[in-house]
């Protein structure tokens, strides 16, 4: 393991209290769940921006029931249940929530938060079809309205040459992650996809400016390692791509399962993984500028697709799969999770057609299902073997 | 036996526990026994008694494979390779036409595509439920207090298909009762409970697709009821097995240990001679 990593993890241990002193002295900690939420307005404000996003816990699923409906997705159930248990040490040291609605069931959860926890909520509304002008329009008044409520919650102002610092930082440090991230896919690679997805999602609570020289030193670390690097290459790796619904801190099921049965993951386009930081161009330090940059993203899976030619996340998929080699695709779907799991059949007849192997691990955060995974995942790693590689080329007696 | 390959293959299923073994391209001997609660004991005991059947002993054995669930627990096989993948080359061993399988266990049932060199091309299985399952016959038979081996010719006995809307387990199993007591005939019921199983798994072949040759392997394809119910939704013919279906991923397993076996060898002979040319 690279050393970064556990300053990395030393630094998240410290940073709840960080949070505490600084609301201590007067700062504000937003807290944020979505795709579309321009962050670098949040931190031109002055105020603390913390992603929340967390897992994995069947527990808090099971209280967030009390608020939502089963039928939503166990990811935004764990969220409610997560702010009514109030344990959750960035969820302590939160005072403002913000959702964006891309995702229905988030939008929804906004609600819920609001109406029964009585949390400051903002919403920030997102057009389905980000390709008609007046969508572009429509976002970017929904941007500049969620900033003039902020602002008169808090009392704080955007100042100009702090957006464009804020800009400057972000771009800095999406340019450092995406170079990171390239690293994890090479042959002879210093650093795994998971070890590279911790990274990513310890930039949800850190302090952005330390986060950076956080990312910077570990790219230093990546070139010296790699340069000096001996690692022989597995000639019967599979390399695989993970695409479908969030897989945030805490939900380890799928990635485990994965790592124990030797799959290796080198790529994804998940919104807890690295889509968000990619084709991200603020052409101008404004927020109608920061506005269009987010919307110009590869758009999230909650969109319909409109047109499967011109998609632009299947156009994306292919580009990253490309990119990192990937043999086969595994698309992951909470239950309950329309966004993603109405689309798995779509997507898995477009990679058809460029023989890309595809299997859906449809499932949610209940333990019981382990070994049904495990048999399909096994499964998915022989046929790609089988029909790639000489498996049985290699065997031990 | 000393210059014959002698390979096994173990299928360690949730009610079920398989073994083939293989010699030289053909199935010598098998057993069948049901599964108890030690995995690893299952596996051997099935090893014993198939090899005592051909009168063979385990030293014979050159390459052991273990599939089914029970594989994450079987430290006498060489290699562990899943049920997929061994019904697979077992499907295509007994009939090289194959293209699509229907793998109806007793705790989970599978849709899975071959090429035409036997490779698995997709697959799909069912989820947590048990509908569509041996599970949910053997639910079903308690409920008609008959054997489980005795509800496919009762389905064939059927005179009209009866509806029965639910596969739940849970709830079929309350709307077959129902249905008793409203004094329909259990073979009616029987074979829509048969149908009903052959919709969920109809729905499960829409994303996979169906190519025939179609094979119908698991123990509940010696269930003559659910080979006719699969074949009129699927609107397919499927092949006449020439093997007992339940056999398949044993089948399959043992193949896959010839074949490893082999090409083991041939690559030691390689290195050997590799060696030598270098020495």
């Amino acid at each position: 393991m690279i050393e970064t990593l556990q300053i990395i993890r030393n630094r998240l241990s410290q940073r709840p209290d960080e949070l505490k002193k600084a609301r201590e002295s007067g700062v504000k900690v937003l807290g944020w769940s979505g795709y579309n939420i321009p962050e670098e307005i949040i931190y031109a404000l002055g105020i603390i921006p913390i992603r929340i996003a967390i897992g994995g816990d069947e527990k808090l699923v099971e209280v967030g029931a009390r608020y939502i409906s089963t039928r939503n997705c166990v990811y935004v159930r764990e969220l409610l249940g997560l702010i009514d248990e109030g344990k959750d040490p960035y969820i302590k040291n939160i005072d403002v929530y913000a959702f964006d609605a891309t995702c229905l069931q988030t939008f929804r959860t906004a609600e819920l938060v609001e109406f029964y926890f009585k949390k400051d909520v903002f919403v920030l509304g997102v057009p389905r079809n980000f390709y008609w002008d007046e969508a572009k329009e429509y976002f970017i008044n929904e941007a500049k309205d969620f900033t003039a409520k902020l602002e008169e919650k808090t009392g704080l102002t955007l100042d100009a040459g702090k957006l464009e610092d804020a800009i400057r930082l972000y771009n800095k440090t999406r340019e450092t992650l995406i170079r990171i991230y390239a690293y994890q896919a090479s042959r002879n690679n210093v650093i795994t996809w998971d070890e590279v997805y911790e990274i990513i999602q310890a930039g949800y609570f850190l302090d952005r400016k330390e986060y950076l020289s956080l990312l910077e030193q570990t790219l230093d670390e990546l070139i010296t390692l790699q340069e000096n690097s001996a690692v022989t290459e597995d000639e019967n790796e599979v390399r695989l791509f993970i695409s479908g619904s969030i897989i945030p801190p805490g939900d380890r099921k799928l990635i485990n399962i994965i790592k124990k049965l030797g799959g290796r993951i080198v790529g994804d386009d998940l919104w807890s993984g690295i889509i968000p930081y990619l084709d991200l161009n603020i052409e101008e330090p404004t927020i109608a500028g920061v506005a269009l940059g987010y919307l110009n993203r590869t758009p999230h899976g909650a969109l319909p697709y409109l047109d499967l030619q011109s998609d632009r996340r299947l156009k994306k998929m292919f580009e990253l799969i490309d990119e990192f080699n990937a043999q086969g695709v595994i698309y992951h779907t909470l239950r309950y999770c329309d966004p993603y799991t109405f689309k798995a059949k779509e997507t898995k007849d477009v990679l058809a057609k460029r023989k890309i192997p595809f299997l859906e691990i449809h499932t949610e955060y209940a333990g019981s299902d382990i070994e049904a995974i495990r048999t399909r995942i096994e499964a998915f790693l022989e046929m790609i073997q089988n029909t790639t590689t000489l498996q049985y080329e290699k065997v031990s007696l | 036996m000393s210059n014959i390959i002698v390979t096994a293959g173990v299928d360690v299923g949730s009610l079920g526990t398989k073994t083939v073994i293989f010699a030289d391209g053909k199935i010598i001997g098998s057993s069948i026994i049901p599964t108890g609660l030690d995995s690893t004991e299952n596996g051997l005991k099935g090893l014993e008694i198939a090899l005592q059947s051909v009168g063979l002993e385990r030293q014979d054995l050159k390459f052991i494979v273990a599939t089914g669930y029970g594989r994450i627990l079987a430290p006498y096989a060489n290699k562990t390779i899943t049920e997929i993948t061994c019904h697979a080359r077992g499907a295509y061993f007994i009939h090289p036409q194959t293209r699509t399988i229907i793998d109806m266990g007793g705790q989970d049932c599978k849709a899975i595509r071959l090429d035409e060199d036997g490779n698995v091309t997709d697959f799909a299985m069912n989820d947590k439920c048990a509908a569509g399952t041996g599970r949910f016959l053997e639910v079903m038979d308690n409920v008609f207090k008959v054997k489980l081996e005795e509800l496919g010719p009762l389905a064939l006995q059927a005179t009209k298909v009866l509806s029965v809307s639910s596969t739940c387990t849970v709830f079929a199993e309350s709307e077959t009762v129902s249905l008793l007591a409203r004094g329909e005939k259990p073979e009616n019921i029987i074979i829509g409970i048969h149908y009903a199983i052959a919709n969920r798994i109809n729905g499960m072949f829409a994303r996979v697709g169906i190519e025939s040759d179609l094979f119908f392997s698991g123990g509940v394809a010696k269930n003559l009821g659910m080979r006719k119910a699969l074949e009129d939704v699927l609107n397919v013919k499927i092949v006449e097995p020439e093997q007992d279906p339940q056999l398949v991923g044993a089948i399959g397993a043992a193949v896959i240990a010839y074949d490893l076996y082999q090409r083991s060898e041939k690559n030691n002979d390689r290195d050997s001679s590799n060696h030598q040319k270098s020495a």
